[in-house]
Parts: structure tokens; sequence; C-alpha cells
């Protein structure tokens, strides 16, 4: 019963005599087309507006791959700041199985995973990292990814200046 | 200058950064010193940037990646700074439905952008005073394919202008740029991209960028039936191709007694809803027609959608005449007459 009132209810409001419009031609579009109001704009001389556009990019070709076997996450390259050699095999592979947020991959690897938290100033490199902390990090047997905020964050490393004697 | 930024991340694909198929980033690159941050994020809701904004600004993307192919996608990004003027892009049109904005190629949109912090007055270098609007055309080849922002907006845009005040510039277009063979079957995208002026070297210069998503009209044939037939018997089968229907359109084919569409009443032959989010074509079988006729006469069909644009003839109508009364021209003739001669 309801579906033949549903059915009565469309052919209603279906049928009603109402406003038929003819399908566009092609040259009636044509002359919406040509009605640009950009044109009002000033436009800018060849090479007057230096603009930069994206090419195409790729998050996953601009970051560290890493991954336990079943899963993966990325991270920026240089936030991984420390590998240890048994642990090279988890780093930059062909991402396979299941893709985890940072936070998430984090929490179940920390057996193998930490964390360094750092400043702006040593992500940018205009601040050297301790180097206690740097020293560290080869004893924890640990790939150690470098983070502000608890997000992964490049790091720029500060060379170590030698200090030149003028004889 | 160093301040914090306030960056909205999208809600786009669910409850959570991690929601099934996609997961999503939120990059952060100083343009300055290169330094590159994840921001940890929720798929919806704001939250402050932890790097201090410098001279050369910072660019954010929003990227999502597809679990099964680990294919990703850039889908926004903003180059912000404390020196660098501010833009947002609204498109507006007279579809309220879908995620992005969408319109049909022969439909008027609104494009809004709303500029602050340039400097006005003259004399200042164009940088400051200046931001540069793209529009980029993204044909697609078909309505399936989904195309990459990053890749639409990287050539050569169809227009440039300059915008050189604050507040709101509102741009009212007639219809779609896109083009096709059959221009009115064009599909595919429209962008619009504020861009700063760079004067430093900057990875990206686009601090505003808006989509809008172009679907093809509709049309249809009726076959089987053709203008001015006679019908003495059955209706022949007759057969609607459907083509583009627009999404969250109904279809109808009607039949009208006598030559006339426009102001007639007709009767529902067939219907077809698209209760879809893009456009839908499809073959339909008509058996009801016969049922349909019961008196001879003048017939018209129409083959219609209702859009939100309105009611739309999707090809031209048929009109047809039934006639099923038999006549029978005989002559009587008398045997009895001949039998008694």
């Amino acid at each position: 019963m309801k579906f033949t009132l549903l059915l009565c209810a469309l052919a209603t409001c279906a049928n009603a005599a109402q406003p038929v419009l003819v399908r566009v031609t092609p040259e009636t579009l044509a002359k919406l087309q040509q009605r640009d109001p950009m044109i009002r704009l000033e436009k800018p001389a060849p090479g007057e507006a230096k603009v930069t556009r994206p090419g195409k990019q790729s998050i996953i070709k601009q970051s560290t791959i890493l991954h336990d076997g079943r899963s993966w996450t990325l991270v920026p390259v240089s936030a991984v700041v420390f590998i240890p050699e048994n642990l090279k095999t988890r780093v930059n592979v062909k991402p396979v199985g299941n893709l985890l947020p940072w936070n998430e991959f984090l929490g179940k690897n920390r057996s193998w995973i930490t964390t360094n938290e750092v400043s702006f100033e040593q992500a940018a490199g205009s601040e050297a990292l301790p180097v206690e902390r740097t020293e560290f990090w080869a004893k924890q047997d640990k790939i150690v990814v470098a983070t502000h905020n608890n997000g992964p964050i490049s790091v720029r490393r500060v060379e170590k200046t030698q200090t030149l004697t003028q004889r | 200058m160093k301040s914090l930024l306030s960056i909205a991340v999208l809600g786009l694909l669910g409850a959570s950064a991690h929601a099934g198929d996609y997961v999503n980033f939120l990059r952060q690159e100083q343009q300055d010193n290169g330094v590159v941050w994840d921001m940890p994020v929720e798929a919806t809701g704001a939250s402050n940037s932890a790097l201090a904004l410098e001279k050369g600004g910072a660019l954010f993307q929003l990227w999502t990646i597809e679990q099964e192919a680990s294919a990703d996608y850039l889908l926004d990004q903003k180059l912000v700074g404390a020196y660098l003027p501010v833009a947002a892009i609204t498109v507006t049109t007279l579809d309220p439905h879908g995620d992005t904005p969408r319109t049909r190629i022969d439909q008027p949109f609104t494009v809004e952008i709303d500029v602050s912090g340039l400097l006005t007055g003259g004399g200042f270098p164009l940088s400051a005073s200046s931001v540069v609007l793209e529009r980029h055309l993204a044909t697609s080849p078909d309505e399936e394919t989904s195309i990459d922002p990053s890749i639409a907006v990287s050539g050569t845009p169809a227009s440039s202008a300059f915008i050189k005040q604050n507040g709101a510039t509102v741009l009212r277009f007639s219809a779609s740029a896109l083009t096709a063979e059959d221009p009115t079957k064009a599909v595919g995208e429209e962008h619009f991209v504020v861009h700063a002026i760079a004067e430093d070297q900057v990875s990206q210069s686009q601090i505003a960028s808006a989509r809008l998503q172009v679907w093809p009209v509709a049309s249809g044939t009726i076959k089987g039936i053709n203008n001015g037939d006679e019908l003495r018997f059955e209706t022949p089968p007759v057969e609607l191709l459907l083509n583009d229907l627009y999404p969250r359109s109904d279809s109808y084919l009607l039949l009208y007694k006598g030559t006339q569409v426009a102001g007639a009443t007709g009767a529902v032959v067939k219907a077809y809803p698209v209760d879809r989010d893009t456009p839908d074509s499809n073959v339909l079988r008509v058996t009801e027609l016969d049922s349909m006729i019961t008196e001879d006469g003048t017939y018209t069909l129409a083959l219609l959608s209702d859009t939100v644009y309105g009611r739309e003839l999707l090809c031209d109508p048929v009109t047809f005449t039934v006639n099923r009364t038999m006549r029978v021209n005989a002559m009587q003739v008398s045997f009895s007459d001949s039998v008694e001669n």
C-alpha cells in the first residue's frame, strides 16, 4: 500500500506540467564561455608575476620509510638521526602491509624505535645537538627519530668545526 | 618575527588521521631553512603549529595516502608567512550538494577571493601590493578518473590576473571554460589559485586554492520508435539510452496525448532516479508503453531529466499516431434473389 502511494506521489510530481528547458547547444555554450569576468582584472605582463607552482610531488618519495614487516609509516627525510647496523633493513625499503600514522607506529614498535625531542634551532642546524645525547644513541640499539612536539622533524646536522691553530 | 600559526586540519576521510583505507599527514616545510615537520593530526579540528613562522614563511601540505595502492594524494597546500598576504577562495554554485563545489558545464558559478595583508597606496613593490589569481582547467578523460590537484595547478594557467586590493573580489562566471570535442560533454575540474609574488626563492608560492568539479550535460535517445510513425498493432520494443545523467537527478519517459510537451501534463512511462554523486549512464527497456495506450490518437514521448537546474529535454520528443480500429469494407450480396430467378 505504501509503495503504491509512493508511486502515485512520484507520478503526480513527475508529470505535472512545469517549464521544460531545451538542452544547451554547443553554440549557446560557446557564447556563455566567452563572458569571462577575469578580463576586467589587470593581466600580468610576461615574467612580471614571479610565482612558483608545484610540480608532481610525492610525500612517500620525499620521506624516510620505517617498517616492521607488517606495517609501515613515514617521517621526513633526515628525521631518522641514528640507525644501528642490525636495524638498517627496517629503513627505506618498499612499503608493505598497513600504513600507520607516526604515533600509532611508534606505539607498536617502541622496542626498536625511540625518539629524541629537539628544539627548532637544533632542527635548523643553528644549534648543535648535545654530544652526550648523540653518544648515548649508539648504546640503545634502537633507531632514533628526531621529534618536535611529538611530530617527526628533519634535523640538519652541524659538523663540528675544527679549531685551526695558526703557526 | 616569530608567531604561532593556527591551522585548520581538514576533515575529509573519517574520524581520525587513520581512517580505514586512507591515512592523512600534515607536513610543514620552513622556506628559510628547509626544516620539515610532520604535525600530529586528527582528521578534523584545529591545531597550533609548533614551529615558528620565519620571514620566508612555511608551506603547509595536507596529504592522504591510500592503503591498498600506497598512492599519495596532495589534498591541499598553502604558503603562510608573517609578511605574506593572506587569501581565501570561496566557490559557489547552484548545486547545494557534494563535498566539493560542483556544477554543470553550462551553468553559472561565482568565485569570491578575499585578500588581506596587501600594502596599498602606491610606491610599494609588487610583492607587497599584489597577489596573482590563476584559473587552471583540468579536463578529465571520463567521469571516473580523478585528477591529482598538484598536477592540475602545476602547468601554465588558462588565465591569470593581479588582485591589488584587500577585501573581496567577486567573479561571476556564466559557464565553465572546460572544452571537449562536444563542448556540452566536457568533464573535469577548474582550479582557482592565489599566489603570493615571491621575492625570495620559495618552493611554492600558493597561498590559497579552491576546486570546482564540472560535470557534462546529460543526453538521451529514444530508440525503436520514430517521429511520424503510425502504429496499428502492438507498440514496437522501445529502448532508452541515457548518458551522463546529473548526480541526484530524476529522469522520466513521459507520454503526452497530442503533440505538445510544454505546458502539458504527461503520464510517467518509466522513471530513473540517480542517487549518487557522480553522473550515471544506462540503457533501459520500456515495456509499459503498450498498456498505457488504450485509444487511438496522436501521442508524444518525451525523455526528460529533473536536476537542480530545472526540467530539461534529453533529446527531441517523438510524436506518433496509433490507429487500431479495424474497418471492414464489404458489399452485401443477396443470394436468395438469384435462386428465385
